[in-house]
């Protein structure tokens, strides 16, 4: 018999596709339900913050091609209470107020998308503008409020949620070092390389909405609720998405109001944005400024930790308002074994993109700030960073650990994680290297940087997913999941498991995902759930499946089912000692046909229901060069070991890590998204948005550690967010560590060349 | 909008002196940047012909597309319409190769197969990247119309901020280098390292017959700026026979250099900054230049590397 398959470097099935002929992205869409579709272009406004007085479109009417023009007042569009806030309303076109630069105020309906764009220019939006406020503290303090019926700014806090406050200097009375930090987790751009677009058509009464989406079933509601329809009028189909990253979780004005654009010009709508829109109108991430105090002994042992973090919310309240409280809080022991620990979070609305939730979501920010704490910690009392995190690291469990801020971890062996990352980085050469390379005045010095990680994935509603298996009369067969692949490769792990346990091989089976009539209920891919979840599912339906096949095939064959088995190599079941009576996938999908067992034919839909989220862990060791004169800094190593569980499929696993690592290197490194004074973004393209390019990164070394965990049957947790959360403290501790010889302890992120060269001016002074 | 299609030197002229103040396209990379983003518009609508411009292409001309040498005069002659992927190859490379060191940072693979010299110059960013090398090769740029032919040296052609001395009607043909005898080099600082604008450039030219070293500095004025005062300092502090100069030389020249800048605040860096890399940059640069550490003059010290 030839061995499983589970575990091996599997070739991605899907990828010939994308190599070749090319996926179908939603622009690229040709379907016979969008004969005769017109472009819809919205109007954004080009003020952060201002009452609108007038909107005049009456030259945009006139324009070539133009079927409509239309505002909040025309579609007589509601007010929408955030999920998260119901003080906090919006309207999907802007009404009274813009609350910043690309929020959406009308929409245009043109026969073509250069038409709709050029009438877009020509609709004159009058606003009054109002001090703009796009620093978080700044936006705090105000009583410029952007919602008035929340009464301030702040949208959200943990001492809302009966959490305790933070107390005062008595927390750290009983420490012999304490050292305080005040940390920007910079707003970042998600940047998937597939920019939103979608479609509307109305058929027979039902709204077909086309989305590129992490989770086309998640959108439903919104979209019911929108186009004022019952459940069963809607249907959300999903295209291939390229990317999404946590930006494509939820859905944006943009795409909801199609339906309504669609029945008022009586088409069907398309839209797509430009990469400046995306810049602007896709929501962002991070954009935390945390203020972290550490405390402890002399002998490097830390008991004593504080973060206060001030979440930029965007100028709604949207997924990124609840990252801090929800996600960053929960996880702000980190791997440490630290007995007092509190936490406040406070969200806060600004004139700024929405934040929503960007690859890692609350944990990276978490990590950063214990990792930044800890090496400073370690600077203070003269001690190797490495040697402080193994005097604190949780030791070794294989029973749930529960952690002093509350959050209970699954399985944990951090210092090895640790231990591996370092040898292969070969730690102890880089420290003799660095010393000879100080020693030598060389103006281009190393730094290494080391952390360690553990986050949470899985961890949100729905913990659990449904798979359905469909045997179809000629032996192949569909799956069925509520995953939403985006890049990740479910179709091949999907299959993977499958064929393990049916025999059925690959290349037969296909996936079906993210259209609501073929699969209606689903938790999408988000916070590193699929395969954990959704894999898990397919693993127990083609399980169970094979169990009810057995039963049909005894009938079949004429045997008792006890005696039936199934060869996974050919695929066929037999009696046991036999192997010449049997009867194949094919045979008894059309027996089923026929038998009343099996009203739906040879198919079987089951959920699989977590216990709980999982917790991956890691380590990452980064070596820069840091030249001292320009402040460039070259990333120069990376050495990654990410424990995910049991791995299903190497090459999968390391896709993963690799891309991880580099949007994580990004942000330590390059991204930012910023804004003047006034509100205007000033990174809204990707010459002015460092987003990181292949040029600007080392071949990553992939150290592999399993630890399965005991949450689901494959043993697995997470990746998809691993290599973003281990790798940005490292980075940028390693910066800082290059530099520490000249009395530097920080540097803020994204770690350009000016800021490190002011670091340096500063500490010399 | 109407687009005319030039297929030889001739019809370009004539369509220039037809419409003097059209559009002229080359490889696009910037002009339709700039159209895309609004700050030209061509009109949507036919009823618009008459007032919006005319775009005259000329990525057609095969006067514009080649280049040619003259050893005799030591001299290179660049089309206008020659683009960077020619540029970073042989053998203008290793006949101008501080020009091929700019034109290889010069954006992606695509950017350099469409966009040309003759683009950079129209355009004339201070961030331009091929701008500071013409200027420390004090190159020529010539101009033709349907009536008359100039050259320009490129220090006169650039005027200001996008700004530059090409008259309505006038085509820029193409720029003549000289072939130097000496080092030279190109060195630029921006986000990241590749698909990158210069945050600040510099280019050093060490012109060894006329013991004259030269150096332009890019993204730090409004347009491309000359240091003479760090230039005559280094060529009368390096040593021109044995390739050496001395590292105090080279930092007080660094000094004049940043202090010849005239950088301002932007939101992709700070003036202090920008001042800052140029004279980090520049004696680098110099130190590629005269690799030897050696006293002032006469003494012929080196360093026993
Ligand atoms: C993604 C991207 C990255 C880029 N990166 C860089 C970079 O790293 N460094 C850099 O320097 N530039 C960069 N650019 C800008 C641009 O590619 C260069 O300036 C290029 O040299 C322009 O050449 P072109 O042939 O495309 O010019 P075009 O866009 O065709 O023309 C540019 C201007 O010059 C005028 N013009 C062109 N030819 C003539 C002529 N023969 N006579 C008179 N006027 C003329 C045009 O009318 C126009 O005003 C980048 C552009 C893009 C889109």
């Amino acid at each position: 018999m030839a061995g499983s398959i589970l575990g091996n470097r599997v070739l991605r099935k899907e990828d010939p596709k994308f190599l070749t002929s090319g996926g179908v992205y939603l622009d690229d869409l040709e379907d016979e339900r969008l004969t005769g579709a017109v472009y819809v272009a919205y109007v954004r406004s080009q003020v952060a913050h201002g009452v609108i007085s007038s909107i005049d479109l009456s030259e945009a009417v006139e324009m070539p091609g133009v079927i409509g023009v239309f505002t909040a007042a025309s579609l007589n569009l509601a007010e929408v209470p955030s999920a998260f806030n119901p003080a906090v309303t919006r309207t999907y076109l802007a009404t009274d107020k813009v609350r910043y630069v690309g929020e959406p105020v009308a929409a245009v309906v043109a026969e073509t998308y250069e038409q709709a764009v050029d009438a877009a220019a020509m609709v004159y939006a009058d606003i009054d503008a109002l001090p703009a406020l796009v620093d978080i503290e700044e936006a705090m303090a105000s009583d410029n409020l952007l919602y008035e019926a929340a009464g301030s700014n702040v949208v959200f806090d943990t001492t809302a949620l009966g959490l305790p406050e933070n107390t005062g200097g008595e927390f750290f009375a009983d420490c012999e070092v304490v050292v305080e930090g005040r940390f920007i987790n910079q707003r970042v751009a998600p940047c998937p390389l597939e920019s939103r677009a979608a479609a509307a058509a109305w058929v027979d009464g039902r709204l077909i909405q086309w989305l590129s989406t992490q989770h086309a079933q998640g959108a439903l509601a919104t979209i019911i609720a929108a186009n004022g329809l019952e459940a069963s009028q809607v249907r959300i189909i999903t295209p291939d998405v390229g990317g999404g990253f946590g930006a494509k979780i939820g859905t944006y004005p943009e795409e909801i109001l199609l339906g309504r654009l669609a029945k008022e010009v009586g088409r069907p709508v398309r839209f797509r944005e430009t990469r400046s829109e995306s810049m602007m109108a896709l929501g962002h991430g991070r954009a935390q400024v945390q203020y972290v105090t550490i405390g402890g002994r002399r002998d490097g042992k830390v008991t004593h930790y504080r973060m206060q973090v001030y979440q930029d919310a965007g100028a709604f309240v949207d997924m990124g308002s609840i990252l801090a409280p929800f996600m960053t809080r929960p996880m702000a022991s980190a791997v440490y074994d630290i007995p007092n620990i509190e936490v406040r979070t406070t969200s806060v609305v600004t004139n700024t993109t929405p934040t929503v939730a960007y690859r890692g979501a609350g944990r990276p920010e978490a990590t950063a700030a214990a990792e930044r704490a800890m090496d400073m910690f370690a600077a203070e009392i003269g001690m190797d960073a490495a040697e402080v995190r193994r005097v604190n690291l949780i030791p070794k469990f294989l029973e749930p650990h529960t952690t002093a801020v509350g959050q209970t971890y699954d399985v944990g062996n951090y210092e090895v994680a640790m231990d591996k990352a370092m040898q292969a980085a070969g730690y102890a050469e880089l420290r003799v290297e660095q010393a000879a390379r100080r020693a030598s005045g060389n103006p281009v010095q190393i730094g290494i940087g080391v952390s360690v990680y553990v986050e949470i994935t899985g961890g949100v509603q729905p913990m659990g997913e449904a798979a359905k298996i469909e045997v179809h009369e000629d032996g192949s067969a569909s799956i069925y999941t509520g995953t939403s692949p985006h890049g990740q490769g479910h179709d091949t792990s999907w299959s993977m498991i499958a064929s393990e346990q049916t025999g059925i091989p690959m290349d037969r089976i296909t996936l079906v995902w993210g259209d609501t009539d073929l699969v209606p209920v689903g938790g999408g891919t988000m916070g590193s759930r699929s395969l954990q979840q959704g894999g898990a599912a397919v693993n127990k339906a083609a399980i169970e499946l094979v169990e009810q096949a057995r039963s049909l095939a005894a009938t079949l064959l004429e045997a008792d089912e006890a005696d039936i088995v199934l060869d996974t190599d050919s695929g066929n079941f037999h009696v046991a000692g036999t192997p010449a009576v049997s009867t194949t996938w094919a045979d008894l999908a059309v027996a089923a046909t026929t038998n009343a067992d099996f009203p739906d034919g040879l198919t079987h839909e089951t959920r699989f229901e977590a216990s709980g989220a999982t917790f991956p862990f890691g380590a990452h060791v980064a070596v820069v060069e840091v030249d001292t004169e320009t402040g460039k800094v070259r990333h120069i190593r990376h050495v990654a070991c990410d424990d995910a569980g049991r791995v299903l499929n190497p090459l999968l696993l390391e896709g993963q890590i690799h891309g991880g690592v580099a949007q994580g290197t990004a942000q330590a490194l390059l991204e930012e998204v910023r804004y003047d004074s006034d509100g205007n973004p000033v990174t809204s393209n990707l010459a002015d948005y460092a987003m990181i390019s292949a040029a600007e990164l080392p071949s990553f070394e992939v150290v592999h550690m399993e630890t399965p965990t005991p949450i689901n049957p494959l043993g697995a947790k997470g990746i998809g967010e691993s290599g973003t959360i281990g790798s940005t403290p490292a980075v940028q501790s390693a910066v800082v560590d290059a530099l520490a010889h000249l009395g530097v302890r920080h540097v803020d992120m994204p770690t350009t060349p000016e800021k490190v060269w002011k670091a340096i001016a500063a500490a010399s002074n | 909008m109407s687009v005319i299609i030039a297929f030889s030197m001739d019809e370009a002229l004539r369509a220039l002196a037809a419409h003097p103040d059209a559009l002229i396209l080359s490889g696009g990379t910037d002009l339709l940047v700039e159209i895309n983003e609004g700050h030209r518009r061509l009109g949507s609508s036919s009823a618009d012909i008459a007032t919006s411009p005319t775009v005259l292409a000329v990525d057609r001309l095969s006067e514009l597309r080649s280049w040619t040498i003259d050893l005799e005069r030591s001299q290179v002659h660049i089309g206008a319409g020659v683009t960077w992927s020619e540029l970073v190859s042989e053998p203008l490379a290793g006949l101008i190769p501080a020009l091929a060191e700019a034109s290889r940072t010069v954006g992606s693979p695509q950017i350099r197969n469409a966009g040309t010299l003759g683009g950079n110059l129209g355009t004339c960013s201070p961030a331009g990247d091929g701008l500071p090398v013409l200027a420390a090769l004090e190159a020529v740029v010539h101009l033709r119309s349907a009536t008359h032919q100039r050259d320009l040296p490129v220090a006169e052609f650039m005027v200001g901020v996008k700004r530059t001395a090409r008259l309505p009607g006038e085509l820029i043909t193409g720029v003549t280098l000289p072939i130097i005898n000496g080092w030279q080099g190109y060195s630029k600082v921006g986000v990241r390292n590749a698909m990158v604008i210069a945050t600040a450039s510099t280019a050093l030219v060490a012109d060894r017959t006329k013991r004259q070293i030269r150096v332009a500095l890019g993204s730090v004025g409004p347009t491309v700026l000359r240091c003479s005062e760090a230039e005559t300092m280094l060529s009368a502090a390096v040593d021109w026979e044995n390739g050496g100069v001395g590292s105090d030389q080279l930092r007080e020249f660094g000094g004049l250099v940043a202090a010849a800048s005239r950088p301002i605040d932007d939101h992709r860096s700070s003036a202090a900054y920008r001042r800052h890399s140029v004279g980090v940059m520049a004696q680098r640069l110099a130190r590629r230049a005269f690799p030897l550490e050696s006293g002032p003059p006469g003494q012929g010290k080196s360093s026993g590397i």
